[in-house]
């Protein structure tokens, strides 16, 4: 059993040895296949990442007028902490208002100087709504609109935030739908150009085939080499590719963000994100490179021995 | 023991390969068939080695009936039938020896048993000097005997030799020739298909006439005659 397997597995290699350009090719076609779908995973994934982010931090902020008092606004804050989707209200001050306004635009000296112009404090209090579901936003900021002290609130951000949502929703959904036709595209490819390969091994190896059919080799022993020609392929390809989409996601995690022509760079969000996530999922995205490697030699292989290896 | 039983093999109608044939050949025979090209001698001799399965009829090897076989178990049955052609079938990139011990690796043999056997089975057809060289450096009649040394190898119970000498000049025919009867005397079943008279009417053995398919004469000390 070990000699026959040790034996098929050096003939296997020596196949693809001996098929030189095309099983250069035919490992290039795989590198890129498997090049491709995980940067295309990657893409997905940060902007998953990225929505659950931003869907983390919506809250609805709602801005009450400068003349409120204190104790009003807490009163409109107690009433607003009694609806069922609510999960927490933060009280902002006007005084904390203005502090992390400033602060937010520390480098702009306009702004700074209009308000030490203005010299009182234009910002009112704020209430930070946060919803125990992001869902339920919509619900709350309608509960608002129907509420007693409407005429106090000054502004409702809800609508800001959905937009943004529904874009990024978008976006994912036709990026996922890009990244599936990519991928399995260029699986298709790869599996039909190395299905090609073997069958040009064994056209070359007719007459060897022919003997080991007439000395009794056993059906398996006369297959094996071709397919771990195709498994030797794969996994060749997953070696060249994993470190291949290292360094290009380093690379779009590091350069300019502005000028890039890459499709998804624009985001300083999913460069940070792309700058941790090899590393950080490494085991999964180098056994799943071998795997998927593995996955479309053996295609590959079995389809070639079912069409064309008679026995 | 091989048993043919009614045996047709029809690949057109208006010209059947065979027709109805029965033979019986017993356990250490040597069997000589002879006949014009085209008679059927290959089409028979593949049956035995389960290349080819008769349309009609029935082949039986050691109460097997070959044409009930699996194709699972088609390659346990040709590890019992040793097989020899005119074109010798050789790998050109391998050499004597490693093609003799190709067929052992195939059987899933060990390294020590196939260098073994592999000089014993060179030493007895004559090549242990040449176990070295590729196929393309040696003679015709050398590369027939190494294909001899591949074909008993696995020690099989029966060597079909399909026009052997077909390729050769006459000192090597007479030297396969030779090794045919010795390996028989070991004990081989030996059928041997060939168009040389001479050896055939020197062999004093049974010869087996097929004519259009159809077993024209079987006799016991025959000679040639078609």
């Amino acid at each position: 059993m070990f000699a026959k397997l040790s034996r098929t597995f050096k003939s296997g290699w020596k196949n693809l040895i001996r098929n030189g350009s095309l099983a250069i090719a035919t490992i290039g076609v795989i590198t890129i296949t498997l090049f491709i779908i995980n940067v295309q995973g990657a893409t997905v994934f940060a902007n998953n990442t990225l929505l659950k982010e931003v869907e983390s931090r919506v809250n609805i902020s709602v801005y009450v007028n400068t003349e409120m008092s204190e104790a009003e606004t807490l009163k409109i804050k107690s009433e607003i902490e009694r609806y069922p989707e609510v999960k927490s209200v933060e009280y902002i001050s006007r005084e904390d208002a203005l502090a992390s306004f400033k602060e937010l635009n520390s480098d702009n000296e306009t702004i700074q100087r209009a308000i030490s112009e203005l010299g009182e404090n234009p910002l009112g209090a704020a209430l930070n709504i946060r919803a125990y579901n992001p869902d339920q936003y919509q619900a709350i900021s309608k509960k608002i609109e129907a509420s007693s002290f409407r005429e106090s609130v000054l502004e409702v951000n809800y609508q800001k935030y959905r937009g943004v949502i529904e874009n990024l929703n978008k976006e994912i959904k036709s990026n996922q739908r890009m990244a599936l036709t990519l991928g399995i595209t260029f699986s298709v490819i790869a599996i039909l150009i190395t299905f090609n390969s073997i069958r040009i091994t064994m056209y070359a190896h007719q007459k060897e085939i022919e003997i080991m059919r007439l000395v009794g080799a056993s059906n398996n022993y006369i297959r094996l080499p071709f397919l771990w020609e195709g498994i030797f392929y794969g996994l060749i390809a997953a070696i060249i590719a994993i470190p291949l989409s290292y360094f290009y996601l380093k690379i779009v995690a590091t350069g300019d963000a502005s000028g890039s022509v890459l499709p998804f760079s624009n985001s300083r969000f999913i460069q940070s994100f792309l700058s941790g996530y090899f590393v950080e999922n490494a085991l999964w995205i180098i056994s799943s490179q071998l795997f998927l490697g593995v996955l479309l030699g053996v295609i590959s292989s079995v389809l070639a021995i079912r069409k064309y290896l008679k026995i | 023991m091989i048993i043919y039983e009614n045996v047709s093999k029809i690949y057109s109608s208006d010209s059947p390969a065979l027709m109805d044939v029965n033979l019986r050949i017993e356990e250490r025979e040597f069997v000589t068939i002879v006949g014009a090209s085209g008679a059927g001698k290959s089409t028979l001799l593949k049956m035995l080695y389960a290349e080819e399965r008769p349309t009609r009829g029935n082949v039986y090897f050691h109460r097997n009936n070959l044409v009930n076989l699996k194709n699972r178990h088609l390659p346990q049955h040709r590890r019992q039938i040793g097989t020899v052609f005119q074109d010798f079938k050789l790998l050109p990139k391998k050499t004597l020896g490693e093609n003799v011990a190709f067929a052992m690796e195939v059987a899933g043999k060990s390294n020590a048993e196939i260098q073994k056997a592999t000089n014993q089975i060179l030493d007895i057809v004559g090549l242990s000097q040449k176990i070295d060289k590729y196929p393309g450096e040696v003679s015709g009649g050398e590369q027939q005997r190494a294909a001899l040394a591949r074909a008993l190898v696995n020690k099989p119970k029966v060597l079909v030799a399909d026009e052997p000498t077909g390729n050769l000049d006459p000192i090597s025919t007479w030297e396969i020739m030779q090794l045919l009867l010795k390996i028989n005397e070991f004990g081989t079943t030996v059928i041997l298909a060939t168009h040389n008279k001479g050896m055939v009417d020197k062999l004093q053995r049974r010869v087996i006439s097929i004519n259009k398919g159809r077993i024209a004469r079987d006799e016991a000390m025959g000679k040639y005659c078609i």
